[in-house]
Order: C-alpha cells, then structure tokens, then sequence
C-alpha cells in the first residue's frame, strides 16, 4: 500500500515535490564545500563564516601530519631494505648509491648540514603604513625560497615543512598554506648551504627581503647556523599523468 | 504526512549520493544560490500542495526558472562586481521561512482541528 495515499488527498503533488527534492539533493551535494572545493570558496564566505569554515578544515590537517608521519616512517623503513639489499653483491651497491643519491636529491631524505634561518613575522601596525605591508604574504614566502635557490641553498624547509618540487605556497583568507597544510607566523625559513652566500644572497636591494625590512624593520631576522637538520618531504610522490617514455629519442 | 517528509529527506539523500563529486571551481557557488531557489520552490510546492492549490506547471516551471535566475544572478554579480547573490540569497532566505512557517502553522491547526474533534466526540457522554 502507498502510505503517502491514505493521508493525503488528491495526490497529484507528491511525486514532483519528491522528483524534484532529488534533484535538489544533487545540486546541493555539487555545492558542498569540500577539502578540495574550499580554496576556490571561500572568498565567497563572509569574515567569520570563513574562519569558522576553514577550522572546521582544520582536523583534516591534524590527520595530514599524522599521515605524513607515518610516510616518513615507511619511506625510511623502505630505504632500510634497499641498503640491505645492496649489500649483497658490488654491482647492487652501486645500484643502491646511486638510488641514495637520487633519493637526496628529491628531498626524501633526512639532510643536515650548515646554512641559515629566517624568520619573518608580521609587523606592528603604525601611520603611514598600509595594513598589507605588515603582513607576511604567501608570495614573500615563495620569493624568498626562490632566493634562496638562486643564493644556492641545497635544502631548505618552510616551518619544518621540506620544500620539495612539487611543493606549493599558497594562501586562503589570513592563513599560508605549504603543500596544503596551514602554517602561522613567524615562519621559519631554514636553508642548508654556504652561510654567507646564502646570507648575502637574499640582502641584495629588490629582494624580497629589503622590501620588508623597508615596511618594518623587525619583520626580518637572519641566523647563520653551524649544523641542523631537516625532515624529509612527506607529501604525495604519486603521478597521474606522466609516464617515462619507453622509445629512445 | 510525517512520512512524506521523511521522504523528502531521504529523496534528497538519495540525490547527493547520485552525485558523488562536488564541482570545483567559482560555479559550485553559484549551484549553491541556485539550492536555495531549489529548496523554496519545494518548500512552497509542499505549502500549495497542504493548502489545496497545487499546479503541476507552475511547480515544475517555479523550480527550473528560479534555479536558473539564482544562478545567472550569482553569476551576472561578479561580472559586474555587485554581490548580487546576497540580494538572492537574502530574499531566498525570507521566502523559505515564511513558506516553512505557513507549513507548519497549517499542520497544526490541522492537528488542532483533529484533538478537538475527537474531545467533542468524548463530550457528550461526559456532560450528560
């Protein structure tokens, strides 16, 4: 028996209201804002739908970093049994170096070594000095690592975060995110390289670093360390699209 | 009519779970003004339908063109740089709680009218 008959009356109405709930339900599931979905959103949101949205995010990076733990975990373990398998015989060793090598250099690895630090953090607000000047922007971030690179630093991280090929700096509302996790000021850019090139490397009049310095001059501060060490990237090495030609060229 | 609205909740399930990926991009937002339109056209097919006026056309059309003017809305406002998904998202708003209220005051004098009719029934043989 139909239990919508019995109830209501002349029921020509039941069924497009229902048909048309469905689709309803579709539109709003291809609205919902996702993980995925929230960066492009939220500059809809209003100020405090925005912080309360992207909090709400905010346990997903709690699983990010216990997930990353557990990568860096296994990529270690998985580099164990690579060493014990080219201990075997000459020609695995050499097999096995060269994996190393290659290995260290798509940041995989922990590194230590000499280099510097810097510290950004935001200014103080004062006249004559636009709200925007005293914010530490993704793009400063992203400059500075660039610098760095050009200064020749050969490992750098982003608030231990490891900054490898792939890695990204953006921003959502008043929050930088590195590879998709959310960092806070002061943001800690440590490189591993020759100290003073590094150092004099990023000092030079239209970097990144004398533009702030110009705003505030308590934005910037610079550390040469004699020894530290870096995690390895831990974010997804998988590939969707490339694939390694099998011709020759 | 309580299963009817279980219905309606489970339809609606039903549909998100149709369609697994929410769009990217600016567009789902306008796909979120145009679930607002979506929700009050149903909500004010479900009041018609309560009050006994119900028209299949009018509801069908009331859902497609309302869907479409909220989102061409959304869209024309950030061509032209006035936040006009709020004025829809606003006036949407409005319509859905009087259409809710509506159905939910009709419900209870409904419900009201059954109560009483069941104590005047009972009356007679009490007073005598």
């Amino acid at each position: 028996m139909n239990p919508f008959a019995s109830r209501i009356t002349g029921n020509s109405w039941v069924i497009p209201v229902l048909l048309l709930s469905l689709v309803l339900g579709i539109m709003v599931r291809m609205a919902w804002v996702t993980k995925d979905t929230v960066r492009d959103r939220s500059r809809y949101f209003s100020p405090d739908q925005q912080s309360r949205v992207l909090a709400s995010f905010q346990n997903v990076q709690d699983e990010t970093a216990a997930m990353n733990a557990e990568i860096a975990k296994l990529r270690e373990e998985n580099t164990k049994l690579q060493n014990a398998m080219g201990e075997g015989t000459s020609q695995n060793k050499i097999l096995n170096e060269s994996l190393q090598q290659t290995k260290v250099y798509a940041a995989l690895t922990d590194v230590e070594g000499p280099g510097i630090s810097v510290i950004l953090k935001d200014g103080k607000p004062r006249e004559g000095i636009g709200d925007g000047e005293i914010i530490i922007h993704d793009v400063d971030v992203l400059r500075l690592v660039n610098e760095l690179r050009a200064a020749g630093a050969e490992a750098i991280t982003v608030n231990n975060h490891r900054v490898s090929g792939s890695t990204s700096f953006t921003c959502v509302g008043p929050t930088i995110y590195v590879n998709g996790t959310a960092v806070t000021t002061p943001i800690k850019v440590n490189a591993i390289g020759d100290p003073e090139a590094l150092t004099s490397g990023i000092k030079f009049p239209t970097g990144v670093v004398t533009e702030i310095r110009s705003a505030d001059e308590s934005m910037v501060q610079i550390l040469t360390l004699k020894n530290m060490r870096m995690p390895p990237f831990t974010g997804s090495t998988t590939t969707k699209f490339l694939k390694v030609p099998t011709q020759p060229k | 009519m309580i299963l009817f609205l279980l219905g309606i909740l489970v339809f609606a399930l039903v549909g998100a779970l149709l369609f697994t990926e929410p769009i990217r991009g600016v567009g789902a937002q306008y796909v979120a003004i145009a679930c607002l339109a979506g929700f009050d056209t149903v909500c004010g097919g479900i009041r018609s339908g309560l009050e006994g006026k119900f028209h299949n056309e009018v509801f069908v059309t009331g859902f497609v063109f309302n869907v479409a003017i909220a989102f061409f809305l959304a869209w024309l406002g950030d061509q032209i740089g006035v936040p006009l998904f709020l004025a829809a998202a606003l006036v949407l708003g409005s319509r859905i709680f009087t259409n809710l209220s509506l159905i939910r005051r009709f419900l209870l004098t409904k419900w009201q009218d059954a109560r009483d009719r069941k104590r005047s029934q009972r009356q007679p043989g009490t007073s005598t």
